[in-house]
């Protein structure tokens, strides 16, 4: 073997190791998803979170959820009301599924706006140029504000229309992917295959594109996943202080809320059902979460 | 050390620079946020000349940089953060009124979280892969997964409703007690100064639930924290000479948890500076009457200057902890120096 031909093959990652190049994101995907199916955990959560967005927009239910029953107010669960009805005659049951309507889309969508900004600024931070030491040094402020209480506010000031509440939730989680891509980014960039890429003449937005963002795809799920679980506990924090989503629209934090005042009188079942299920969608993110982390061979453990 | 005290320095002078950042930030949210304040305070059927009355007093009636400079020029000059736009009283007055009490429970909240978590991450690790690791895992994710507000609720309706262990979730004390004389504002130090060791013990019992709500919903920082850096420093040769050396595990343990120390202190640091305005929820739950329920109040009422005062107040807060924290953490840890 020719001198040349030795360097190139040294430079070459091992078949194993090869990193997804060629650009389309989707290769990745496909790669994980073929991961995803081998791994437990992952498979239940991604089921559970689908069941409950299915059941929320599909499944019958026994009663309309935004219409009360005058006639049963605070009745403990029996077979008529599954999960009991709350102080206005409420359906627990069909309102803890119906939440999932907006809850979850709503969670879902400022997870996504968040990566969508999160991933142009990080991978611009990863270059070695003043722009990178402007975004971090910003991002260092911006981070040392107390970030929930800063969303509470802007929705409350604002006005707690659907889009406002995606946009505190994708505020909130917007930094972790800056700072996720951005380290992600900075190894990468020193890997031999973007070597290869700028030897050949690649741009520096071709790199960047084609062959840093794919990698970092992976990565970012897992990440999105657990924005998701926080935008969850967001959502339904916004909509317990009285701050988001409002009454009758049926959502979990409004459930809690509504049922918080009986509680200590013994009437458990009005925050409980929603409060169970609100548990029940964060494990099962943070499961999804888990999960992509072990299939891309990133735990710790 | 010479760079060190140099590094410092630089910190301390980008000091007025962040200031400068957090009042614009606080002005920003509340004066270049889409929507009019004024319309949602004067509601739907309000009359127009209502609206502009109400765009007068909160003077958004103004252009941006004339509220921006009499923002900037009353804060320096005056050293005042407004009135509240429904009570009329100085919103200095109302937050340094308030702060005591959501100090009390932070602290205590915080102590709580950081041993229940050191305690769990140390088991998980000194066990590793046996059941009191598998345990101390489960209850991280349990506890990590329900959110504070859900979690608080849970407590009152177990230990006040079932077993009747804790008083009802109103407040510092009693409804029929006379409250300590104010001498620091927070209520479980004011009555350890009064001597009244009846009330102390009243006072300790109705925060118990807010804390171990704070403590269990935290905690899973720190289990986390523990349990990776102190699985890596029990395999470490210092941890294997030490055992050689026929040191008590204890003691080797005790060793091993220095590594630990950093992180931990780091932890505390930002949790410390995001659970003045992040303790807000588990406040109203139990109506704890801080900083943070009152500023939930505000949002619900949109009090602009209070808003606008609480972002503040709260911003130049987390500045200051994360300045100390930066200090702390030089002073414990050798290794750690700024280029």
């Amino acid at each position: 073997m020719s001198k040349a031909r030795l360097a190139l093959a040294k430079a070459l990652p091992k078949r194993a190791e090869m990193p997804a190049e060629g650009g389309r994101a989707g290769r990745a995907l496909r790669a994980l998803a073929r991961g995803a199916l081998a791994h437990k955990g992952l498979t239940i959560g991604f089921v559970v979170i689908l069941l409950i967005l299915l059941a929320g927009f599909f499944a019958p239910l026994p009663h309309d959820p935004i219409q009360p029953n005058p006639e049963s107010t605070l009745q403990s669960p029996d077979g008529e009301f599954w999960f009991g009805t709350d102080r206005f005659g409420f359906d627990v049951f069909s309102r803890v599924f119906a939440s999932a309507r907006l809850d979850l889309p709503i969670a879902l969508a400022g997870t996504l706006l968040s990566i969508a900004v999160g991933i142009p600024l990080g991978l611009a931070a990863s270059n070695k140029s003043r722009w990178s030491e402007r975004i971090m040094r910003g991002l260092d402020m911006f981070q040392s504000f107390p970030l929930l209480v800063l969303a509470f506010a802007i929705v409350a000031l604002t006005g707690n229309t659907l889009r406002n509440i995606i946009f505190a939730i994708a505020l909130v989680n917007v930094p972790r992917f800056i700072r996720l891509v951005r380290s992600e980014a900075l190894v990468l960039r020193e890997s031999r295959f973007i070597e290869a890429a700028t030897a050949i003449g690649a741009s520096r937005t071709r790199v960047m594109l084609r062959h840093v963002m794919p990698n970092t795809m992976g990565i970012v799920l897992a990440q999105a996943s657990l924005a998701a679980a926080h935008a969850i506990i967001v959502i339904a924090g916004l909509s317990f202080l009285g701050i988001g989503i409002t009454p009758p629209d049926a959502s979990w934090g409004v459930m809690i809320r509504v049922g918080s005042q009986n509680i200590a009188t013994g009437q458990w079942w009005v925050s409980f059902f929603p409060g169970a299920m609100v548990f029940v969608t964060i494990v099962a993110f943070n499961m999804v979460a888990d999960g992509v982390t072990r299939v891309i061979g990133r735990a710790e453990d | 050390m010479r760079y060190r005290t140099g590094a410092i320095a630089k910190r301390l002078l980008f000091i007025p620079v962040a200031v400068f950042i957090v009042i614009t930030l606080a002005f920003g949210l509340v004066n270049l946020t889409p929507g009019d304040p004024a319309l949602v305070i004067a509601g739907d059927l309000a009359a127009d000349e209502q609206v502009a009355e109400i765009r007068a007093e909160l003077g958004t009636d103004k252009p941006v940089p004339q509220r921006y400079a009499a923002y900037v020029r009353e804060l320096f000059t005056e050293r005042s953060l407004g009135t509240s736009f429904f009570t009329k009283r100085p919103i200095w007055d109302e937050i340094t009124q308030r702060f005591p009490d959501t100090l009390e429970l932070v602290v205590l909240g915080l102590l709580g979280a950081v041993l229940y978590g050191s305690l769990l991450g140390t088991l998980s690790s000194y066990f590793r892969r046996r059941w009191p690791d598998t345990l101390s895992r489960t209850s991280v994710t349990i506890t990590q997964s329900i959110p504070d507000f859900f979690m608080g609720l849970l407590l009152i309706y177990v230990i006040f409703y079932i077993i009747g262990w804790a008083p009802a979730p109103v407040g510092r004390i009693g409804l029929l007690d006379r409250p300590p004389d104010r001498v620091t504002g927070a209520v479980i130090l004011d009555t350890l100064i009064a001597r009244d060791w009846g009330l102390l013990k009243t006072a300790f019992h109705h925060a118990m639930l807010p804390v171990v709500t704070l403590a269990l919903f935290y905690s899973s920082h720190f289990a986390k924290t523990t349990r990776a850096v102190l699985s890596r420093a029990l395999n470490s040769d210092q941890v294997e000479f030490a055992r050689a050396c026929g040191l008590s595990e204890l003691r080797v343990v005790g060793y091993a948890f220095r590594e630990a120390r950093t992180p931990v202190v780091t932890y505390i640091g930002i949790l410390f500076a995001a659970l003045f305005g992040g303790a807000a929820i588990v406040e109203t739950v139990f109506a704890w009457g801080g900083l943070g329920q009152w500023a939930i109040d505000a949002m619900l009422k949109l009090d602009v200057p209070a808003i606008q005062g609480f972002i503040l107040v709260v911003g130049l807060l987390t500045l200051l902890v994360y300045l100390l924290l930066d200090l702390i953490v030089v002073a414990l840890d050798p290794r750690v120096s700024y280029e």
